[in-house]
């Protein structure tokens, strides 16, 4: 690693402040601290971060307002912490381009590892775009719009296929229900969700082994879906 | 009508008579007897028009015999020649009874009316009366005092059975002494615990009762059909009638109040549920915060990177969140115990100067870094509880110390005077936002603006009221004219 990562935490809480911050540095990252939403907008034009980490119990602002501010200007990840009473507060703020949430309270190794699979989809899209994507055993070919798992060739409808291709460009981040309905149906669609139970169900039944119990495509319960680049198992 | 009023009517009458018969007898010479006994007629008729049968009677009486002894034939004898004259004589009688009669039955009915718009006036003052009932609690009894004052009755009684016994509500200048025997005897005997309806006409339902020297009416007091319980009255004598309307009226009236207990415990309720969420959602942010960071500093601890230093720093980040969640569920605790009634007062001679020591030293941490300056009027002993007056001042302490900026000073004067101990905590910060001054003291309020910034948990001003209410003490929020907030304790004291 040439240049350390640079993290970003914004939280207001001191004691977060003080356990969080030197257990990134441990890890190699360099990490500034601001405790409300006006400075973090300010740091991401100065300070340039790689990743930003942000409590959505500022006291100045709205966390779905912060996310709308720093999206103006950067595209860089945005791991949300939330507790579990921000749920809406957190889906908005997934919406308008948050990248992840980690529900509190969380664990070191919980918070690491969703930093590494951002920053790790950073850098894989700085890479030339590929033509095929590997997912476990799943090949999915993206010229061609097909899947293959081993030696078979996997049938997919147009629908379900630019639904795989979706959540696999954005593998191990969560999607929201409205990001993906608004990609696929377009913006009318946003309000019908039931479209996008009765595809997911179809999509799993091709690809999973068990779709009662899938590995690969993960749903987060009232937030959205995920695509899982190493199922466990 | 008066007595006085009849014999003036009988001496007018009476003047009357001697006045037509001097006047034909004696000045005009007419001693036509037609024209003469139209003349008494006409006297008969006015007083028997406005006066009673027995003054109408007399009068006539008097005018027939005058009109016999001087008009008729032979003159000078109430003896009767002719005995025509005997029909005229009859008929004179005859019309007399008959007018006085007629205006005696109409004086009755309009005597009657003014008497059911009189008890028809008390009724609707009394169902005003009783919309303006709000205490259920104190529904029946107010009731009772109500229907008592509107009707003057000696005594009133709302009874309503309650497992054996009889719940008696009673007002009136002199109570009575209703023993539940005969109330149950009365109650049974009126049909009302077997639901039988009473009968159809008014006053069919009642009852009188001798209660020692004195007769109580009773009727029962029904929801419909449903007997509820008994209306007792004694003292003036109420038309049967509007007796019947009192009893409905009342039922009505602790109708309402049931109903208005029904709601207070539905809003007791809403209220209730409105709070548990709020308490879920308070808990939700500060719970997390400290176990999150409680965790990942755990975590530092048992990974190998910190240094000493590093390490002191991670376990004083425990130390200080768990302080802060051990704050937490004192908090809820003393809020448990305030509302499960379980807080109670144990009051002994203390000086002010005690209790605004003992409440700095329970909050010492979030006062680290702060001038507090304390000044006393007096050295005077109150006798109070130390134990929650310290307490709930530790709440305005901690307040201040979260809300006013990091180093400004925290002001206590305290004054015993008046009707006691008096303390006020006085902040240099922004004061209160008008937005929130009523609300201060709401539990889990923490300001309409406020978010997540504080890291209060929203009850310790609701604590501190809640204690200061255990010892009849008050407390309020106001801002100071030169800025900042200030919060006045109140505990009502002896003193010495």
């Amino acid at each position: 690693m040439t240049r350390k990562d640079r993290i970003l935490l914004v939280d207001d809480e001191v004691s977060i402040q003080r356990a969080v911050a030197p257990l990134l540095r441990s890890h190699g990252y360099e990490v500034d601290v601001v405790g409300t939403g006006a400075e973090a907008v300010t740091a991401v034009a100065d300070k340039a971060p790689d990743l930003i980490v942000l409590d959505l119990g500022l006291p100045d602002l709205e966390g779905a307002e912060v996310c709308r501010r720093i999206r103006k200007s950067s595209k860089v990840p945005i791991i949300i912490l939330s507790a579990r009473s921000g749920e809406a507060e957190k889906v908005a703020a997934l919406d308008i381009g948050a990248d992840d949430y980690i529900t509190k309270p969380f664990g070191s190794d919980e918070l690491l590892a969703r930093i590494r699979v951002a920053l790790r989809r950073v850098a894989d899209a700085q890479e030339p775009e590929v033509e095929r994507v590997q997912v476990g055993d799943l090949t999915i070919d993206y010229n061609r719009r097909r899947v293959v798992r081993g030696e078979d060739d996997i049938r997919l409808t147009p629908k379900e296929f630019e639904l795989l291709a979706l959540l696999a460009h954005n593998t191990d981040r969560v999607l929201t229900h409205r990001t993906i309905l608004k990609a696929i149906w377009g913006a009318n669609a946003v309000e019908q969700p039931e479209h996008l139970w009765v595809l997911m169900a179809q999509l799993r039944k091709k690809l999973e082994r068990d779709p009662g119990n899938p590995r690969y495509l993960l749903s987060e319960p009232w937030v959205g879906y995920r695509l899982v680049s190493s199922p466990a198992g | 009508m008066t007595a006085a009023a009849d014999w003036r009517k009988l001496a007018v009458g009476l003047a009357g008579i001697a006045g037509l018969t001097l006047l034909f007898g004696q000045w005009t010479q007419i001693s036509n007897a037609t024209t003469v006994a139209l003349g008494f007629l006409i006297v008969v008729l006015l007083v028997a028009a406005t006066a009673r049968l027995w003054v109408a009677v007399t009068v006539s009486s008097v005018a027939m015999l005058a009109f016999n002894f001087f008009f008729l034939p032979p003159f000078g004898t109430l003896t009767i020649a002719d005995p025509r004259n005997w029909i005229a004589l009859l008929a004179f009688l005859a019309v007399s009874l008959v007018a006085s009669n007629l205006s005696a039955v109409a004086r009755a009915r309009t005597l009657e009316a003014v008497a059911r718009r009189d008890e028809l006036g008390r009724l609707f003052d009394l169902s005003r009366d009783v919309l303006l009932i709000t205490e259920s609690r104190e529904a029946n009894a107010s009731l009772a005092a109500f229907i008592s004052r509107r009707f003057d009755l000696d005594s009133v009684a709302i009874c309503v059975p309650r497992a054996a016994e009889w719940v008696v509500f009673e007002a009136g200048p002199q109570p009575l002494t209703l023993d539940s025997a005969a109330l149950s005897a009365a109650f049974h005997d009126l049909g009302a615990d077997s639901g039988a309806a009473g009968a159809g006409s008014a006053g069919a339902g009642q009852r009188v009762l001798t209660v020692g020297p004195r007769s109580v009416r009773v009727v029962p007091l029904r929801l419909g059909t449903r007997p509820i319980g008994l209306l007792a009255v004694a003292g003036r004598s109420i038309e049967p009638g509007t007796f019947d309307a009192l009893a409905g009226l009342a039922a009505i009236a602790i109708e309402r109040a049931q109903f208005l207990d029904a709601r207070k415990d539905a809003d007791l309720a809403r209220q209730d549920e409105a709070l548990k969420s709020a308490l879920l959602a308070s808990l939700g942010h500060d719970l997390r915060t400290p176990l999150t960071a409680i965790r990942v500093a755990a975590g530092n601890l048992q990974a190998s990177w910190p240094d000493e230093e590093q390490r002191r720093e991670q376990s004083d980040v425990i130390l200080t969140e768990v302080d802060r969640l051990t704050r937490l569920f004192q908090n809820i605790l003393e809020m448990a115990r305030i509302d499960a009634g379980a807080v109670t007062e144990d009051t002994r001679w203390v000086a002010a100067s005690e209790i605004i020591e003992a409440a700095r030293a329970s909050v010492e941490p979030a006062l680290r870094g702060r001038a507090v300056t304390v000044s006393l009027d007096s050295e005077r002993l109150v006798r109070l509880d130390p134990r929650l007056t310290s307490a709930a001042l530790s709440h305005l302490l901690e307040n201040a110390a979260q809300y006013a900026p990091a180093g400004s000073p925290i002001d206590v004067t305290a004054g015993v005077a008046g009707e006691g101990l008096t303390i006020a905590v006085r902040d240099h910060g922004h004061g209160i936002p008008a937005l929130d001054l009523p609300r201060v003291f709401d539990r889990f309020y923490r300001g309409a603006n406020a978010g997540h910034r504080r890291s209060g948990t929203g009850m310790g001003l609701a604590i501190a009221k809640g204690m200061l209410a255990v010892e009849r003490g008050r407390i309020a929020a106001e801002n100071c004219a030169e800025g900042g907030a200030r919060f006045t304790i109140i505990v009502p004291a002896e003193m010495k």
